[in-house]
């Protein structure tokens, strides 16, 4: 067999074996969505369609699996919640800011619960967790610098930190399955207190 | 005295009320203690203690533990009662009648020290929701008296808004002034107690209306 046909079949075997470590994280995320419980490897495997034997031979264990389905969910975090509407007015950015991060809550919140439950001791998820909410400030940065430019650094930082404390994961939880509101109705309570916390948009 | 009193014949009746109450007594200062033990060991080490470490604590036998409560999970939720009642004696409302510039730097204070103390069970709390639903239960009714604290501390301003409009106030106050989000405050931003409170009343004061004429 020559050589390039060795490097394919390696290639193949690779790509399958990346598959099959996709499709696992996928079918944890997946459980993670439908039940706040911790998913077992039995239920996992089952979800995935492969053996329990699977999971082990790519993940080490359950927690690496998790660490995993919290990049993979990152990774597509990002990719989904490019920012939008950077230069438009201050409607159109509030808008636009708070309907991301909407979409975002609403799809990763299961995840982040488990993330936040199941961090532990554990400094690769606690590093995961720090990261996520330094992801949002730096958005919330870029999405309003116009005014916040206009706040001396103590005001910015105390600005920031509010704006991220709102528009927590946990904040759209209790909105959602406490207080009933639907997506709509919690955008507009969201829209409604940033545009108050914010400074006026400088004209310019 | 011990449980062998069931089968003595009643020489004295009129000492048994006396002996059945110190007997009660003792039991509930056992089980105080045990909870008391059990936040003390959360504070310290912000995790869910074990029954060894908590009897340690207590001075008592991993036994006497499990002959007040049948497991730790409603351990836990005693010692999320006692939190509640201890929290709603020291969060009493004060200053009600105060200007405006009063009344947000005290229920801030009082909001951030009732954080302080109790963010740690609040954490060990919450990681048993999904199990519990009187858990969630209790996790509700703290969120309901945090609210109607809010409520009534700023009653001049918010009398002043439509049911709707008060409604998003109370939910965006609520939400700021969280436990987890004092807990970002203090050890994610790294702000002082003082740097803390500053910030939300900065964000409490922007957030209420104007207080009406007759209030201010």
């Amino acid at each position: 067999m020559g050589i390039a046909a060795k490097s394919a079949r390696i290639d193949g075997r690779r790509q399958r074996s990346e598959r099959t470590r996709q499709t696992i994280v996928e079918a944890y995320l997946a459980l993670l969505r439908e039940s706040p419980h911790i998913p077992t490897a039995a239920q996992i495997a089952e979800r995935a369609g492969y053996s329990i034997r699977s999971i082990f031979e790519r993940f080490p264990d359950l927690h690496a699996l998790r660490v995993a389905a919290t990049d993979h969910a990152f990774a597509i975090g990002n990719t989904l919640a490019v920012p939008r509407d950077v230069d438009a007015d201050r409607s159109t950015r509030l808008r636009s800011q708070v309907e991301t991060r909407a979409h975002t809550c609403e799809r990763w919140l299961p995840l982040w619960r488990a993330l936040n439950a199941n961090q532990g001791d554990s400094i690769e998820l606690k590093m995961r967790i720090r990261l996520g909410r330094e992801m949002i400030m730096k958005r919330l940065e870029l999405m309003y610098q116009p005014e916040l430019s206009s706040l001396s650094d103590v005001d910015r930082k105390r600005t920031l930190i509010t704006l991220e404390a709102l528009t927590d994961f946990e904040s759209w939880g209790r909105m959602r399955e406490l207080y009933g509101l639907s997506f709509e109705q919690a955008c507009a309570l969201w829209i409604r207190v940033i545009d108050r916390l914010l400074p006026p948009t400088p004209r310019h | 005295m011990t449980d062998s009193s069931i089968g003595e014949p009643s020489a004295a009746p009129d000492n048994k009320p006396g002996k059945v109450d110190g007997r009660r007594l003792r039991s509930e200062r056992t089980r105080r203690l045990i909870v008391e033990a059990y936040m003390e060991l959360v504070r310290e080490h912000r995790q869910v203690p074990t029954a060894v470490q908590i009897a340690q604590r207590a001075g008592y036998s991993v036994r006497s533990i499990f002959e007040r409560f049948p497991d730790l999970h409603a351990l836990r939720v005693a010692a999320t009662d006692h939190a509640i009642a201890e929290g709603r004696t020291q969060g009493a409302l004060s200053n009600l009648d105060a200007d405006r510039a009063t009344r947000v730097r005290s229920h801030v204070e009082t909001r951030g020290r009732g954080c302080e103390r109790w963010l740690p069970l609040w954490r060990v709390v919450s990681t048993g929701l999904s199990e519990s639903s009187e858990l969630r239960e209790r996790i509700r009714l703290v969120r309901q008296l945090v609210s109607m604290r809010v409520e009534f501390m700023f009653r001049p301003e918010l009398s002043t808004l439509s049911d709707s409009d008060k409604r998003k106030t109370l939910l965006a106050l609520e939400a700021i002034t969280d436990y987890e989000s004092w807990g970002r405050m203090r050890e994610l931003h790294g702000l002082s107690f003082e740097e803390a409170c500053a910030t939300w009343i900065r964000v409490v004061d922007s957030l209420l209306p104007p207080t009406p004429a007759a209030s201010s």
